[in-house]
């Protein structure tokens, strides 16, 4: 088995591309009949997944792994628990997954990557969702303590009442392009144009 | 054994030019007959073939020397060879016998289900399948199967590859209904209920003369995906559906009928007493789980009926009126709808209260002016599509003679091409 692209992947930080690979890589394998399972990067190709927000995938892989390897393997387990907790919407776990488990050096950095995405999509989550949030969930929600996360919102302009410990929440504007191109136009046109003849 | 040297010198010198190859393959074809009266002596020539140069050739000899039924443990002798030749053969020379590389392709299928491993079978079989189709509007037979390979090995994932393509070109009916149930079983699991209902949809309205297994379990997914993703389903089959479907499916697919009808009254607690009672049903269909996605459905569409009469409403009272045990549970609900876009709204966590917003999107941003012109593009592309196929059928003497002349089809059971030489080409709508 050549991990060669894997190991890039992993030490140039392109995060995006892991589960791509191993997907790629095990069909390979498999094809060649190579018994592949018990040296396979269940933990690694798992939170490839996961870091690919594409938990239905991390849930068919999970349900792959033989059950030998399940038990040998506690960072497979734990990986997959991660993914376990965002298939059930369980927010404030995920986050207790993340830490609870002592990552072996290979996949520090992926879980390291994943847990601020993680907690960047939670804060746009909370920013969307929310008008005001009691300091205590927004806390439970970006995996922080209390004063942590009063820090991280009141930097991006929410207002804190110390007296409720309510947060009101600041609605981001999202800047999208909106300038046109005059070919879009100019394909428009062309549109109306056959249309009407 | 003289005839099969004499053959292997043929082959290695008639793999080079198009028409050697079409030479070559009317040989072979004399040849089968001899080929399959002894498949034994083939092992020792196949070597003297090569898979990638000498493809059509390597094709007779390994279709003829894996006929017949294998043990396992001969199926795991012939399974390097079969994904070896299918990786590496040449697609023009296979596409000259497509029959024999379907017939080889499908026991490759069988012979990697029989050592339980489909996974080893997802690879080759996809390159199989590339190198058949002509286009990739192309079904060929060995779609289903592929798709198939994929479920049994859990890579959904890799399915979905294939279903992008949109499919105008069909050999067999059975593909098409086998492709398109596997195909939506494989968009259930990744959930993309928009894409399965689509399939779906085309397996429960293909033409067909009688009912058949496929379409009924389709239709059984049917209900219970558009339950999942519309909130509701409509019994009634479109205008295009086959007579047959329209006849029968309903009575084949009673509990499910009656599921959606319990579903429609929107109560959770009489649904869920509903699902509990026909479980054995649901479960020997193998659609316990996504019974049990419709009822979890339910809450969400029934919170989203709110947004339509309410601007401003309380925790509790969505709580009470969908049934949910506490204000914090329809909380998590409502932040999931907002989560994956399916309703608008803030929450207000200060006065437990929730307020409904309209779809923030407004049709000006770039983006949206992408997808639209793409989609303009695509029905275009349809449209062209449709015409040209109009088109065709407006000369299909078979079809002149059904449409035009009726009379004459009925008064003479068998009638030639030839009796309609007058009928103009083309007919003014």
């Amino acid at each position: 088995m050549d991990f060669g692209d894997l190991k890039e992947a992993l030490a140039s930080q392109s995060y995006g591309q892991i589960a791509d690979i191993c997907d790629h890589l095990m069909l390979q394998v498999a094809a060649e009949g190579v018994a592949f399972q018990e040296e396979w990067p269940y933990a690694i190709h798992l939170l490839g997944h996961i870091y690919a927000d594409d938990i239905n995938s991390a849930r068919f892989l999970w349900k792959s792994i033989p059950s030998s390897i399940k038990e040998s393997q506690p960072e497979v387990v734990a990986a997959w628990k991660i993914g376990q907790h965002l298939w059930t919407r369980d927010y404030a776990a995920v986050h207790e997954a993340i830490c609870g488990f002592d990552w072996s050096q290979e996949v520090r950095g992926l879980v390291a990557s994943f847990a601020e995405q993680y907690t960047k999509r939670m804060f746009r989550l909370l920013s969307s969702a929310y008008s005001t949030i009691s300091l205590q969930d927004a806390a439970l929600f970006l995996g922080m303590s209390e004063d942590d996360a009063a820090n991280y919102v009141l930097q991006q302009g929410w207002d804190f009442d110390p007296t409720s410990r309510m947060l009101t929440v600041k609605q981001q504007q999202a800047v999208t392009d909106q300038k046109l191109d005059p070919s879009k136009l100019q394909r428009l046109t062309e549109y109306v144009f056959q249309l009407e003849h | 054994m003289g005839s099969i040297e004499n053959l292997v010198t043929q082959i290695q010198g008639l793999s080079g030019s198009v028409d050697d190859i079409a030479h070559l393959h009317n040989i072979l074809k004399i040849a089968d007959e001899s080929l399959h009266a002894e498949p034994s002596a083939l092992s020792s020539v196949l070597d003297q073939v090569d898979p990638a140069k000498h493809s059509l050739g390597y094709l007779y000899f390994l279709e003829a020397f894996t006929f017949g039924p294998v043990s396992k443990e001969q199926a795991l002798t012939l399974i390097p060879i079969l994904a070896r030749f299918i990786n590496c053969c040449d697609a023009q020379q296979i596409r000259f016998a497509p029959d024999k590389f379907v017939s080889v392709c499908k026991r490759f299928k069988d012979h990697v289900l029989l050592i339980e491993s489909p996974l080893r079978g997802v690879s080759p079989m996809r390159a199989a399948v590339r190198k058949l189709q002509t286009t990739s509007e192309h079904l060929t037979t060995l779609h289903p199967d592929f798709l198939l390979l994929c479920i049994l090995s859990k890579s959904y994932n890799i399915g979905l590859s294939v279903l992008e393509d949109d499919i105008f070109d069909v050999d067999q009916p059975r593909d098409l209904f086998l492709y398109c149930y596997y195909g939506g079983m494989i968009c259930i699991g990744q959930k993309r209920f928009r894409k399965a209902l689509e399939l779906l949809h085309n397996v429960v309205t293909a033409p067909m003369n009688t009912i058949n297994a496929i379409a009924v379990e389709a239709y059984k997914k049917y209900i219970l995906v558009s339950l999942i993703h519309y909130g509701q389903f409509s019994t009634s089959l479109p205008k295009y559906a086959s007579s047959a479907a329209q006849r029968n499916l309903k009575n084949f697919c009673q509990p499910y009928i009656e599921l959606a009808t319990t579903y429609s009254s929107g109560k959770i607690a009489e649904f869920k007493v509903y699902v509990d009672t026909n479980r054995e049903k649901f479960d020997n269909d193998k659609n316990l789980g996504l019974v049990k996605q419709v009822v979890s459905s339910m809450y969400k569409h029934n919170i989203q009926r709110l947004t339509q009469t309410y601007l401003t409403l309380s925790l509790q009272d969505i709580a009470n009126t969908v049934q949910l045990g506490s204000p914090k549970e329809a909380e998590m609900h409502v932040l999931q709808m907002i989560q994956d876009g399916e309703i608008f709204a803030t929450i207000n966590q200060k006065d437990g209260m929730v307020r409904f917003l309209e779809d923030p999107e407004q049709y000006k941003t770039c983006q949206m002016i992408e997808r639209i012109d793409s989609s303009i593009q695509r029905i275009m592309t349809l449209s062209r599509k449709l015409n040209a196929m109009d088109e065709l059928m407006s000369y299909d003497p078979l079809y002149l003679s059904k449409v035009l002349f009726p009379q004459v089809g009925r008064e003479r059971q068998r009638f030639d091409f030839d009796d309609f030489d007058t009928v103009p080409q083309k007919f003014p709508i």
